[in-house]
Protein backbone atom coordinates (compact mmCIF):
# COMPACT_ATOMS: atom_id res chain seq x y z
CA UNK A 1 0.00 0.00 0.00
CA UNK A 2 1.29 3.51 -0.70
CA UNK A 3 2.44 4.62 2.73
CA UNK A 4 1.18 8.09 3.55
CA UNK A 5 3.76 10.10 5.39
CA UNK A 6 3.37 11.14 8.97
CA UNK A 7 5.65 13.36 10.99
CA UNK A 8 6.93 12.66 14.47
CA UNK A 9 4.98 15.66 15.78
CA UNK A 10 1.69 14.25 14.44
CA UNK A 11 2.45 10.86 15.98
CA UNK A 12 3.03 12.46 19.38
CA UNK A 13 -0.14 14.57 19.05
CA UNK A 14 -2.26 11.51 18.29
CA UNK A 15 -0.62 9.38 21.01
CA UNK A 16 -1.11 12.09 23.63
CA UNK A 17 -4.72 12.54 22.56
CA UNK A 18 -5.38 8.83 22.91
CA UNK A 19 -4.00 8.85 26.44
CA UNK A 20 -6.61 11.56 27.24
CA UNK A 21 -9.31 9.40 25.59
CA UNK A 22 -9.78 11.91 22.74
CA UNK A 23 -9.12 11.42 19.07
CA UNK A 24 -8.80 13.86 16.18
CA UNK A 25 -12.44 13.55 15.15
CA UNK A 26 -13.73 13.83 18.72
CA UNK A 27 -14.37 10.10 19.26
CA UNK A 28 -13.41 8.19 22.37
CA UNK A 29 -11.06 5.19 22.22
CA UNK A 30 -13.82 2.60 21.87
CA UNK A 31 -16.16 4.53 19.54
CA UNK A 32 -16.85 3.54 15.98
CA UNK A 33 -17.38 5.92 13.09
CA UNK A 34 -20.77 6.07 11.47
CA UNK A 35 -21.76 2.87 9.69
CA UNK A 36 -23.84 3.14 6.50
CA UNK A 37 -25.19 -0.02 4.87
CA UNK A 38 -26.90 -0.41 1.51
CA UNK A 39 -28.33 -3.76 0.47
CA UNK A 40 -29.14 -5.29 -2.86
CA UNK A 41 -27.67 -2.70 -5.23
CA UNK A 42 -26.22 -5.29 -7.61
CA UNK A 43 -28.99 -6.80 -9.70
CA UNK A 44 -26.87 -9.63 -11.13
CA UNK A 45 -25.62 -10.89 -7.79
CA UNK A 46 -27.36 -13.34 -5.50
CA UNK A 47 -26.85 -10.87 -2.68
CA UNK A 48 -24.89 -7.66 -2.30
CA UNK A 49 -24.07 -5.00 0.22
CA UNK A 50 -22.15 -1.75 0.35
CA UNK A 51 -20.72 -0.62 3.68
CA UNK A 52 -19.25 2.76 4.45
CA UNK A 53 -17.42 3.05 7.76
CA UNK A 54 -16.34 6.69 7.88
CA UNK A 55 -14.35 7.09 4.67
CA UNK A 56 -13.73 3.39 4.07
CA UNK A 57 -15.95 2.09 1.26
CA UNK A 58 -16.43 -1.61 0.51
CA UNK A 59 -18.81 -3.46 -1.84
CA UNK A 60 -19.43 -7.18 -1.39
CA UNK A 61 -21.26 -9.34 -3.90
CA UNK A 62 -22.41 -12.92 -3.31
CA UNK A 63 -22.79 -15.31 -6.24
CA UNK A 64 -24.32 -18.74 -5.77
CA UNK A 65 -23.08 -21.54 -7.99
CA UNK A 66 -23.70 -25.27 -7.97
CA UNK A 67 -20.56 -27.20 -7.14
CA UNK A 68 -19.08 -30.21 -5.42
CA UNK A 69 -18.85 -30.39 -1.61
CA UNK A 70 -15.63 -30.98 0.33
CA UNK A 71 -14.63 -34.62 0.72
CA UNK A 72 -14.37 -34.07 4.49
CA UNK A 73 -17.86 -32.53 4.82
CA UNK A 74 -20.06 -34.23 2.25
CA UNK A 75 -23.39 -32.86 3.45
CA UNK A 76 -22.41 -29.22 3.69
CA UNK A 77 -22.10 -26.46 1.15
CA UNK A 78 -19.10 -24.17 0.77
CA UNK A 79 -18.45 -20.47 1.11
CA UNK A 80 -15.42 -19.10 -0.73
CA UNK A 81 -14.11 -15.63 0.12
CA UNK A 82 -12.22 -13.39 -2.25
CA UNK A 83 -11.09 -9.84 -1.80
CA UNK A 84 -9.95 -7.49 -4.53
CA UNK A 85 -8.08 -4.27 -3.91
CA UNK A 86 -9.06 -1.95 -6.72
CA UNK A 87 -6.46 0.50 -8.10
CA UNK A 88 -9.20 3.09 -7.62
CA UNK A 89 -8.48 2.97 -3.92
CA UNK A 90 -4.73 3.42 -4.13
CA UNK A 91 -2.16 3.51 -6.95
CA UNK A 92 -0.12 0.89 -5.09
CA UNK A 93 -2.79 -1.69 -5.98
CA UNK A 94 -1.96 -1.52 -9.68
CA UNK A 95 -1.24 -4.96 -11.13
CA UNK A 96 -0.28 -7.41 -8.37
CA UNK A 97 0.39 -4.77 -5.74
CA UNK A 98 -2.71 -5.49 -3.71
CA UNK A 99 -2.27 -9.28 -3.69
CA UNK A 100 -0.79 -9.55 -0.22
CA UNK A 101 -3.45 -7.40 1.40
CA UNK A 102 -6.29 -9.16 -0.42
CA UNK A 103 -5.13 -12.67 0.49
CA UNK A 104 -4.67 -11.51 4.12
CA UNK A 105 -8.24 -10.15 4.24
CA UNK A 106 -9.69 -13.21 2.52
CA UNK A 107 -7.95 -15.68 4.83
CA UNK A 108 -9.00 -13.69 7.91
CA UNK A 109 -12.65 -13.86 6.74
CA UNK A 110 -12.38 -17.58 6.03
CA UNK A 111 -10.90 -18.31 9.42
CA UNK A 112 -13.58 -16.34 11.25
CA UNK A 113 -16.16 -18.59 9.55
CA UNK A 114 -14.38 -21.85 10.45
CA UNK A 115 -17.20 -24.39 10.48
CA UNK A 116 -15.71 -27.14 12.63
CA UNK A 117 -15.71 -30.84 11.76
CA UNK A 118 -19.48 -31.08 11.42
CA UNK A 119 -19.80 -28.02 9.18
CA UNK A 120 -22.40 -26.53 11.50
CA UNK A 121 -20.19 -24.73 13.99
CA UNK A 122 -19.39 -21.63 12.00
CA UNK A 123 -21.21 -18.35 11.52
CA UNK A 124 -23.51 -19.87 8.91
CA UNK A 125 -24.89 -23.38 9.07
CA UNK A 126 -23.40 -24.82 5.88
CA UNK A 127 -25.69 -27.85 5.87
CA UNK A 128 -28.57 -25.74 4.47
CA UNK A 129 -26.49 -25.28 1.33
CA UNK A 130 -26.33 -28.97 0.53
CA UNK A 131 -28.38 -30.22 -2.43
CA UNK A 132 -27.38 -33.86 -2.83
CA UNK A 133 -25.19 -35.20 -0.04
CA UNK A 134 -21.69 -35.92 -1.27
CA UNK A 135 -22.37 -34.90 -4.86
CA UNK A 136 -23.76 -31.41 -5.23
CA UNK A 137 -24.06 -28.35 -3.08
CA UNK A 138 -24.34 -24.61 -3.34
CA UNK A 139 -21.00 -22.82 -3.42
CA UNK A 140 -21.34 -19.17 -2.39
CA UNK A 141 -18.60 -16.97 -3.77
CA UNK A 142 -18.33 -13.89 -1.57
CA UNK A 143 -16.26 -11.26 -3.37
CA UNK A 144 -15.31 -7.99 -1.73
CA UNK A 145 -14.10 -4.94 -3.59
CA UNK A 146 -12.27 -2.14 -1.79
CA UNK A 147 -13.23 1.22 -3.22
CA UNK A 148 -11.81 3.72 -0.74
CA UNK A 149 -9.32 3.24 2.05
CA UNK A 150 -10.11 5.28 5.13
CA UNK A 151 -8.51 2.95 7.66
CA UNK A 152 -9.89 -0.15 9.37
CA UNK A 153 -10.42 -2.26 6.26
CA UNK A 154 -10.89 -5.61 8.02
CA UNK A 155 -13.87 -4.47 10.05
CA UNK A 156 -15.59 -2.90 7.05
CA UNK A 157 -15.03 -5.97 4.86
CA UNK A 158 -16.35 -8.39 7.47
CA UNK A 159 -19.42 -6.22 8.19
CA UNK A 160 -20.11 -5.97 4.46
CA UNK A 161 -19.69 -9.74 4.00
CA UNK A 162 -22.19 -10.35 6.80
CA UNK A 163 -24.68 -7.89 5.28
CA UNK A 164 -24.31 -9.39 1.81
CA UNK A 165 -24.85 -12.93 3.10
CA UNK A 166 -27.92 -11.75 5.01
CA UNK A 167 -29.19 -10.23 1.77
CA UNK A 168 -28.46 -13.32 -0.35
CA UNK A 169 -31.46 -15.11 -1.81
CA UNK A 170 -30.37 -18.61 -2.79
CA UNK A 171 -32.76 -20.09 -5.38
CA UNK A 172 -34.76 -23.12 -4.42
CA UNK A 173 -33.45 -26.31 -6.01
CA UNK A 174 -35.39 -29.52 -6.41
CA UNK A 175 -33.74 -32.79 -7.29
CA UNK A 176 -35.98 -34.75 -9.65
CA UNK A 177 -35.50 -38.22 -11.08
CA UNK A 178 -33.50 -38.18 -14.27
CA UNK A 179 -35.32 -38.95 -17.52
CA UNK A 180 -33.78 -41.47 -19.88
CA UNK A 181 -33.41 -39.42 -23.09
CA UNK A 182 -33.95 -41.55 -26.21
CA UNK A 183 -32.74 -44.78 -24.70
CA UNK A 184 -29.31 -43.33 -23.96
CA UNK A 185 -27.89 -45.09 -20.95
CA UNK A 186 -26.48 -43.03 -18.10
CA UNK A 187 -23.44 -44.12 -16.13
CA UNK A 188 -23.52 -47.27 -14.03
CA UNK A 189 -22.70 -47.21 -10.36
CA UNK A 190 -20.97 -49.99 -8.46
CA UNK A 191 -22.80 -51.39 -5.44
CA UNK A 192 -22.05 -49.63 -2.18
CA UNK A 193 -21.78 -46.22 -3.83
CA UNK A 194 -25.41 -45.38 -4.36
CA UNK A 195 -26.25 -41.77 -3.60
CA UNK A 196 -29.48 -39.93 -4.15
CA UNK A 197 -30.95 -40.37 -7.58
CA UNK A 198 -33.45 -42.82 -8.91
CA UNK A 199 -32.75 -46.23 -10.24
CA UNK A 200 -34.86 -48.38 -12.45
CA UNK A 201 -34.95 -52.15 -12.36
CA UNK A 202 -31.71 -54.01 -12.51
CA UNK A 203 -32.35 -56.72 -14.99
CA UNK A 204 -31.36 -55.99 -18.55
CA UNK A 205 -31.08 -58.95 -20.89
CA UNK A 206 -28.92 -57.02 -23.34
CA UNK A 207 -26.43 -55.81 -20.81
CA UNK A 208 -24.74 -59.11 -20.07
CA UNK A 209 -23.32 -57.73 -16.86
CA UNK A 210 -21.18 -60.04 -14.82
CA UNK A 211 -21.92 -58.47 -11.44
CA UNK A 212 -25.14 -57.12 -9.87
CA UNK A 213 -25.43 -53.38 -10.21
CA UNK A 214 -27.99 -50.63 -10.08
CA UNK A 215 -28.53 -48.55 -13.15
CA UNK A 216 -28.59 -44.95 -11.98
CA UNK A 217 -29.60 -41.98 -14.03
CA UNK A 218 -28.03 -38.56 -13.47
CA UNK A 219 -30.46 -36.60 -11.26
CA UNK A 220 -31.94 -33.48 -12.76
CA UNK A 221 -32.09 -30.18 -10.97
CA UNK A 222 -35.06 -27.87 -11.19
CA UNK A 223 -34.15 -24.35 -10.15
CA UNK A 224 -37.10 -22.20 -9.12
CA UNK A 225 -36.85 -18.61 -10.39
CA UNK A 226 -39.51 -17.23 -8.09
CA UNK A 227 -37.83 -14.77 -5.66
CA UNK A 228 -40.44 -15.40 -3.00
CA UNK A 229 -39.49 -19.10 -2.97
CA UNK A 230 -35.80 -18.31 -2.51
CA UNK A 231 -33.99 -19.39 0.64
CA UNK A 232 -32.66 -16.63 2.89
CA UNK A 233 -29.55 -17.43 4.90
CA UNK A 234 -29.52 -16.98 8.63
CA UNK A 235 -26.50 -14.73 9.02
CA UNK A 236 -27.31 -13.70 12.58
CA UNK A 237 -24.63 -15.98 14.00
CA UNK A 238 -21.95 -14.65 11.67
CA UNK A 239 -19.09 -12.86 13.40
CA UNK A 240 -17.75 -9.38 12.64
CA UNK A 241 -14.04 -8.72 12.82
CA UNK A 242 -12.90 -5.96 15.17
CA UNK A 243 -9.37 -4.61 14.96
CA UNK A 244 -8.06 -3.42 18.32
CA UNK A 245 -4.77 -1.52 18.13
CA UNK A 246 -2.32 -0.31 20.70
CA UNK A 247 -1.39 3.37 20.61
CA UNK A 248 0.91 4.33 23.43
CA UNK A 249 -0.23 1.36 25.53
CA UNK A 250 -3.99 2.10 25.20
CA UNK A 251 -6.48 -0.02 23.27
CA UNK A 252 -8.13 1.85 20.40
CA UNK A 253 -10.81 0.69 17.99
CA UNK A 254 -11.62 1.73 14.40
CA UNK A 255 -8.50 3.60 13.42
CA UNK A 256 -8.21 6.11 10.59
CA UNK A 257 -5.29 5.91 8.18
CA UNK A 258 -3.22 8.41 10.19
CA UNK A 259 -3.87 6.64 13.47
CA UNK A 260 -2.84 3.31 11.92
CA UNK A 261 0.61 4.77 11.29
CA UNK A 262 0.98 5.52 15.02
CA UNK A 263 0.16 2.03 16.20
CA UNK A 264 2.79 -0.67 16.48
CA UNK A 265 0.66 -3.66 17.48
CA UNK A 266 -2.87 -4.78 16.71
CA UNK A 267 -5.17 -7.74 17.26
CA UNK A 268 -7.98 -8.66 14.94
CA UNK A 269 -10.73 -10.41 16.85
CA UNK A 270 -13.83 -11.81 15.15
CA UNK A 271 -16.74 -11.69 17.59
CA UNK A 272 -20.26 -12.93 17.01
CA UNK A 273 -23.48 -11.42 18.31
CA UNK A 274 -23.41 -13.44 21.55
CA UNK A 275 -19.86 -12.34 22.43
CA UNK A 276 -18.06 -15.56 21.44
CA UNK A 277 -14.62 -15.11 19.93
CA UNK A 278 -14.49 -16.74 16.50
CA UNK A 279 -10.99 -15.98 15.30
CA UNK A 280 -7.96 -14.02 16.44
CA UNK A 281 -4.98 -12.82 14.44
CA UNK A 282 -2.21 -10.64 15.73
CA UNK A 283 -0.92 -8.07 13.27
CA UNK A 284 1.99 -5.66 13.01
CA UNK A 285 5.47 -5.85 14.37
CA UNK A 286 5.60 -5.29 18.07
CA UNK A 287 4.89 -7.88 20.75
CA UNK A 288 1.97 -7.53 23.17
CA UNK A 289 2.23 -8.35 26.85
CA UNK A 290 0.06 -11.36 27.72
CA UNK A 291 -2.35 -9.65 30.14
CA UNK A 292 -2.72 -6.72 27.75
CA UNK A 293 -3.61 -9.23 25.02
CA UNK A 294 -6.52 -10.54 27.12
CA UNK A 295 -7.62 -6.93 27.76
CA UNK A 296 -7.63 -6.24 24.02
CA UNK A 297 -9.84 -9.27 23.44
CA UNK A 298 -12.30 -7.98 26.05
CA UNK A 299 -12.31 -4.52 24.43
CA UNK A 300 -13.06 -6.21 21.11
CA UNK A 301 -16.00 -8.10 22.63
CA UNK A 302 -17.45 -4.83 23.99
CA UNK A 303 -16.94 -2.95 20.75
CA UNK A 304 -18.41 -5.82 18.73
CA UNK A 305 -21.69 -5.57 20.64
CA UNK A 306 -21.92 -1.91 19.47
CA UNK A 307 -21.20 -2.76 15.86
CA UNK A 308 -23.55 -5.74 15.80
CA UNK A 309 -26.51 -3.63 17.01
CA UNK A 310 -25.70 -0.87 14.50
CA UNK A 311 -25.47 -3.42 11.66
CA UNK A 312 -28.58 -5.41 12.53
CA UNK A 313 -30.74 -2.29 12.93
CA UNK A 314 -29.51 -1.09 9.52
CA UNK A 315 -30.20 -4.49 7.98
CA UNK A 316 -33.68 -4.72 9.48
CA UNK A 317 -34.51 -1.25 8.16
CA UNK A 318 -33.25 -2.03 4.67
CA UNK A 319 -34.99 -5.38 4.47
CA UNK A 320 -38.21 -3.80 5.71
CA UNK A 321 -37.96 -1.25 2.91
CA UNK A 322 -37.38 -3.99 0.36
CA UNK A 323 -40.46 -5.87 1.53
CA UNK A 324 -42.58 -2.75 1.21
CA UNK A 325 -41.26 -2.10 -2.30
CA UNK A 326 -42.11 -5.63 -3.47
CA UNK A 327 -45.38 -6.24 -1.63
CA UNK B 1 -22.31 -27.65 -14.09
CA UNK B 2 -20.13 -24.88 -12.81
CA UNK B 3 -17.73 -25.39 -9.93
CA UNK B 4 -15.18 -27.97 -10.99
CA UNK B 5 -12.66 -29.10 -8.38
CA UNK B 6 -8.97 -28.60 -9.12
CA UNK B 7 -8.03 -32.26 -8.65
CA UNK B 8 -9.71 -34.49 -11.19
CA UNK B 9 -8.26 -37.62 -9.65
CA UNK B 10 -9.86 -39.26 -6.63
CA UNK B 11 -7.57 -39.41 -3.61
CA UNK B 12 -7.09 -42.76 -1.91
CA UNK B 13 -6.18 -42.98 1.74
CA UNK B 14 -4.84 -46.03 3.50
CA UNK B 15 -6.83 -45.33 6.65
CA UNK B 16 -9.80 -43.23 7.67
CA UNK B 17 -9.49 -40.48 10.24
CA UNK B 18 -10.45 -41.73 13.72
CA UNK B 19 -13.78 -40.50 15.02
CA UNK B 20 -12.86 -40.43 18.72
CA UNK B 21 -9.58 -38.81 19.65
CA UNK B 22 -9.85 -38.77 23.40
CA UNK B 23 -11.12 -41.38 25.87
CA UNK B 24 -11.03 -41.08 29.68
CA UNK B 25 -8.48 -38.30 29.64
CA UNK B 26 -6.03 -40.24 27.48
CA UNK B 27 -5.36 -39.36 23.87
CA UNK B 28 -4.98 -41.72 20.92
CA UNK B 29 -1.19 -41.84 21.18
CA UNK B 30 -1.28 -42.39 24.94
CA UNK B 31 -0.42 -38.82 25.96
CA UNK B 32 -2.18 -36.93 28.72
CA UNK B 33 -4.08 -33.75 27.85
CA UNK B 34 -1.18 -31.43 28.70
CA UNK B 35 1.72 -33.38 27.32
CA UNK B 36 3.85 -32.50 24.33
CA UNK B 37 4.74 -35.00 21.65
CA UNK B 38 8.37 -36.12 21.49
CA UNK B 39 10.37 -32.98 20.77
CA UNK B 40 13.71 -32.99 18.95
CA UNK B 41 15.54 -29.75 18.13
CA UNK B 42 18.88 -29.34 16.39
CA UNK B 43 20.66 -26.41 14.80
CA UNK B 44 23.39 -26.29 12.18
CA UNK B 45 21.91 -28.85 9.79
CA UNK B 46 22.39 -26.98 6.49
CA UNK B 47 26.01 -26.22 5.65
CA UNK B 48 25.29 -23.54 2.99
CA UNK B 49 22.99 -21.45 5.16
CA UNK B 50 24.02 -18.74 7.61
CA UNK B 51 21.90 -20.53 10.17
CA UNK B 52 19.59 -23.50 10.15
CA UNK B 53 17.48 -25.65 12.41
CA UNK B 54 15.55 -28.90 12.30
CA UNK B 55 12.57 -29.48 14.58
CA UNK B 56 10.57 -32.64 15.07
CA UNK B 57 7.40 -32.64 17.18
CA UNK B 58 6.08 -36.18 16.88
CA UNK B 59 5.04 -36.50 13.24
CA UNK B 60 5.60 -32.84 12.36
CA UNK B 61 9.03 -32.36 10.81
CA UNK B 62 10.24 -28.90 9.86
CA UNK B 63 13.55 -27.73 8.46
CA UNK B 64 14.50 -24.05 8.40
CA UNK B 65 17.36 -22.30 6.61
CA UNK B 66 18.26 -18.64 7.21
CA UNK B 67 20.26 -16.72 4.64
CA UNK B 68 21.43 -13.31 5.68
CA UNK B 69 21.51 -10.60 6.70
CA UNK B 70 22.12 -9.86 3.04
CA UNK B 71 20.99 -7.53 0.31
CA UNK B 72 17.30 -8.04 -0.53
CA UNK B 73 16.69 -9.98 -3.72
CA UNK B 74 13.52 -8.07 -4.47
CA UNK B 75 13.47 -4.35 -5.07
CA UNK B 76 12.19 -2.89 -1.83
CA UNK B 77 11.92 0.59 -0.42
CA UNK B 78 14.71 2.06 1.67
CA UNK B 79 14.27 1.18 5.30
CA UNK B 80 16.36 2.03 8.35
CA UNK B 81 15.33 -1.24 9.86
CA UNK B 82 16.22 -4.68 8.65
CA UNK B 83 13.59 -6.99 7.18
CA UNK B 84 12.73 -10.59 7.81
CA UNK B 85 11.22 -12.40 4.81
CA UNK B 86 9.64 -15.74 5.51
CA UNK B 87 8.79 -18.32 2.89
CA UNK B 88 7.00 -21.45 4.04
CA UNK B 89 6.58 -24.41 1.73
CA UNK B 90 4.89 -27.69 2.48
CA UNK B 91 6.57 -30.57 0.68
CA UNK B 92 4.20 -32.28 -1.72
CA UNK B 93 4.35 -35.47 0.37
CA UNK B 94 3.88 -33.61 3.66
CA UNK B 95 0.11 -33.66 3.82
CA UNK B 96 -2.48 -36.40 3.49
CA UNK B 97 -3.43 -35.25 0.02
CA UNK B 98 -0.68 -34.42 -2.45
CA UNK B 99 0.16 -30.74 -2.48
CA UNK B 100 -0.10 -28.44 -5.51
CA UNK B 101 2.76 -26.82 -7.37
CA UNK B 102 3.56 -23.28 -6.28
CA UNK B 103 2.50 -21.60 -3.08
CA UNK B 104 -1.04 -22.21 -1.88
CA UNK B 105 -3.02 -19.71 0.24
CA UNK B 106 -2.39 -21.84 3.34
CA UNK B 107 1.35 -21.54 2.81
CA UNK B 108 1.07 -17.77 2.33
CA UNK B 109 -0.86 -17.54 5.56
CA UNK B 110 1.74 -19.67 7.36
CA UNK B 111 4.49 -17.41 5.99
CA UNK B 112 2.72 -14.29 7.26
CA UNK B 113 2.12 -15.98 10.62
CA UNK B 114 5.76 -17.02 11.12
CA UNK B 115 6.97 -13.59 9.99
CA UNK B 116 4.81 -11.83 12.56
CA UNK B 117 6.05 -14.23 15.24
CA UNK B 118 9.72 -13.45 14.47
CA UNK B 119 9.64 -9.71 13.81
CA UNK B 120 9.02 -8.71 17.39
CA UNK B 121 11.89 -10.86 18.62
CA UNK B 122 14.65 -9.77 16.26
CA UNK B 123 16.64 -6.58 16.74
CA UNK B 124 15.86 -5.26 13.27
CA UNK B 125 17.90 -2.11 13.85
CA UNK B 126 21.06 -4.23 13.95
CA UNK B 127 20.96 -4.92 10.21
CA UNK B 128 19.51 -1.85 8.49
CA UNK B 129 18.76 -1.95 4.76
CA UNK B 130 19.49 -5.71 4.71
CA UNK B 131 17.10 -8.59 4.93
CA UNK B 132 17.23 -11.99 6.57
CA UNK B 133 15.56 -14.60 4.38
CA UNK B 134 14.00 -17.45 6.31
CA UNK B 135 13.05 -20.49 4.24
CA UNK B 136 10.87 -23.02 6.01
CA UNK B 137 10.27 -26.47 4.56
CA UNK B 138 7.66 -28.65 6.20
CA UNK B 139 8.69 -32.22 5.50
CA UNK B 140 5.76 -33.81 7.29
CA UNK B 141 2.67 -31.98 8.48
CA UNK B 142 1.52 -33.91 11.53
CA UNK B 143 -0.25 -31.04 13.33
CA UNK B 144 0.68 -27.64 14.75
CA UNK B 145 2.81 -26.58 11.77
CA UNK B 146 2.69 -22.85 12.54
CA UNK B 147 3.96 -23.33 16.08
CA UNK B 148 6.74 -25.74 15.15
CA UNK B 149 7.82 -23.57 12.20
CA UNK B 150 7.99 -20.44 14.39
CA UNK B 151 10.09 -22.20 17.06
CA UNK B 152 12.43 -23.74 14.49
CA UNK B 153 12.78 -20.42 12.64
CA UNK B 154 13.71 -18.63 15.86
CA UNK B 155 16.42 -21.25 16.56
CA UNK B 156 17.70 -20.84 13.02
CA UNK B 157 17.87 -17.05 13.41
CA UNK B 158 19.84 -17.51 16.63
CA UNK B 159 22.13 -19.98 14.84
CA UNK B 160 22.69 -17.40 12.10
CA UNK B 161 23.98 -14.93 14.67
CA UNK B 162 21.15 -12.44 14.17
CA UNK B 163 20.61 -10.49 17.38
CA UNK B 164 17.39 -11.44 19.12
CA UNK B 165 15.78 -9.88 22.17
CA UNK B 166 14.57 -13.30 23.25
CA UNK B 167 13.98 -16.74 21.77
CA UNK B 168 10.48 -17.25 20.34
CA UNK B 169 8.65 -20.38 21.41
CA UNK B 170 5.25 -21.34 20.04
CA UNK B 171 2.72 -24.05 20.70
CA UNK B 172 -0.84 -24.95 19.73
CA UNK B 173 -3.90 -25.84 21.76
CA UNK B 174 -7.06 -27.58 20.49
CA UNK B 175 -10.50 -27.75 22.06
CA UNK B 176 -12.16 -31.12 21.41
CA UNK B 177 -15.48 -31.91 23.14
CA UNK B 178 -14.79 -29.35 25.84
CA UNK B 179 -11.30 -30.68 26.68
CA UNK B 180 -8.22 -28.59 26.00
CA UNK B 181 -5.42 -30.55 24.30
CA UNK B 182 -1.86 -29.24 24.18
CA UNK B 183 0.16 -29.76 21.00
CA UNK B 184 -2.54 -31.55 18.93
CA UNK B 185 -1.80 -33.89 16.05
CA UNK B 186 -3.66 -33.59 12.71
CA UNK B 187 -6.23 -36.23 13.70
CA UNK B 188 -7.00 -34.29 16.88
CA UNK B 189 -7.18 -30.88 15.23
CA UNK B 190 -9.43 -32.30 12.51
CA UNK B 191 -12.05 -33.02 15.20
CA UNK B 192 -11.65 -29.72 17.06
CA UNK B 193 -14.34 -27.15 17.75
CA UNK B 194 -11.66 -24.50 18.16
CA UNK B 195 -7.90 -24.16 18.07
CA UNK B 196 -5.26 -21.57 18.82
CA UNK B 197 -1.54 -21.03 18.26
CA UNK B 198 0.47 -18.82 20.58
CA UNK B 199 4.02 -17.57 20.02
CA UNK B 200 5.67 -16.02 23.05
CA UNK B 201 8.86 -14.29 24.18
CA UNK B 202 9.11 -16.17 27.48
CA UNK B 203 11.27 -13.82 29.53
CA UNK B 204 9.12 -10.72 29.03
CA UNK B 205 5.90 -12.73 28.55
CA UNK B 206 5.19 -10.88 25.31
CA UNK B 207 2.84 -12.36 22.75
CA UNK B 208 4.34 -12.11 19.27
CA UNK B 209 1.69 -14.13 17.47
CA UNK B 210 -1.78 -15.32 18.40
CA UNK B 211 -3.98 -17.05 15.85
CA UNK B 212 -7.25 -18.70 16.74
CA UNK B 213 -10.09 -20.37 14.84
CA UNK B 214 -13.45 -21.76 15.89
CA UNK B 215 -15.72 -20.30 18.52
CA UNK B 216 -14.27 -19.62 21.97
CA UNK B 217 -16.08 -18.07 24.92
CA UNK B 218 -14.13 -15.60 27.09
CA UNK B 219 -13.37 -18.09 29.87
CA UNK B 220 -12.43 -20.91 27.48
CA UNK B 221 -10.06 -18.53 25.72
CA UNK B 222 -8.38 -17.53 28.97
CA UNK B 223 -7.90 -21.20 29.93
CA UNK B 224 -6.58 -22.03 26.48
CA UNK B 225 -4.09 -19.14 26.60
CA UNK B 226 -2.88 -20.19 30.04
CA UNK B 227 -2.35 -23.75 28.86
CA UNK B 228 -0.46 -22.48 25.83
CA UNK B 229 1.73 -20.21 27.97
CA UNK B 230 2.55 -23.16 30.22
CA UNK B 231 3.45 -25.21 27.16
CA UNK B 232 5.70 -22.43 25.88
CA UNK B 233 7.52 -22.35 29.22
CA UNK B 234 8.27 -26.08 28.83
CA UNK B 235 9.51 -25.56 25.29
CA UNK B 236 11.75 -22.67 26.27
CA UNK B 237 14.05 -24.86 28.33
CA UNK B 238 14.31 -27.36 25.46
CA UNK B 239 15.12 -24.56 23.00
CA UNK B 240 17.80 -23.01 25.23
CA UNK B 241 19.34 -26.43 25.82
CA UNK B 242 19.50 -27.03 22.08
CA UNK B 243 21.38 -23.75 21.53
CA UNK B 244 23.77 -24.46 24.40
CA UNK B 245 24.52 -27.93 23.02
CA UNK B 246 25.24 -26.42 19.62
CA UNK B 247 27.69 -23.91 21.10
CA UNK B 248 29.43 -26.60 23.17
CA UNK B 249 29.72 -28.90 20.16
CA UNK B 250 31.12 -26.09 18.00
CA UNK B 251 33.71 -25.19 20.65
CA UNK B 252 34.78 -28.83 21.00
CA UNK B 253 35.13 -29.18 17.24
CA UNK B 254 37.24 -26.02 17.08
CA UNK B 255 39.53 -27.29 19.83
CA UNK B 256 39.92 -30.61 18.01
CA UNK B 257 40.82 -28.84 14.76
CA UNK B 258 43.39 -26.68 16.53
CA UNK B 259 44.97 -29.76 18.11
CA UNK B 260 45.12 -31.50 14.75
CA UNK B 261 46.67 -28.43 13.16
CA UNK B 262 49.36 -28.33 15.85
CA UNK B 263 50.06 -32.05 15.70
Amino acid sequence: MAAPLISQGEVEWITAGVSYNTRNDGRKREDFRQLKVQLGMLAQATGSARVQLGETDVIVGVKAEIGVPDADRPDCGRIVFGVECSPVASPAFRGRGGDELSSELARALERSMYPGPSGRGGGIDLSVLSIVSGKTCWVLHVDALLLNIGGNLHDAVSAAAKAALADAKVPKVQVVPGEDPNGKRARLQLPGHSRAGCYSSVSDPEAGLAWPSKRVYEPDYEVDDDPSEAMRLDASGMPICITVSLIGGHCVVDLTVQEELCSAAAMQVAVDASGGVCGITKRRQKGIEASLAMEMIEVAQRAAAQLHTALSSSLAEQQGQQQMAVG
Amino acid sequence: MAGQREAQSVPWFADERPAEVIADGVRLDGRSLEEFRNVFLKTGVISQASGSAYAEFGHTKVMVGVYGPRQSERRVEYSEQGRINVDVKLASFATRQRGIFGQSPEERELSAGVQAALEAAADLASFPKASADVYVLVLEAGGGELGVAATAAALALADAGIELFDIVVACSVSRVDGCLLLDPSTDESFREQGGLVLALLPTSNEVTQLVSRGRWSGSQLREGLELAMGGCAQLESAARQCLKDAVVAAAAKQRQQQQQAQA
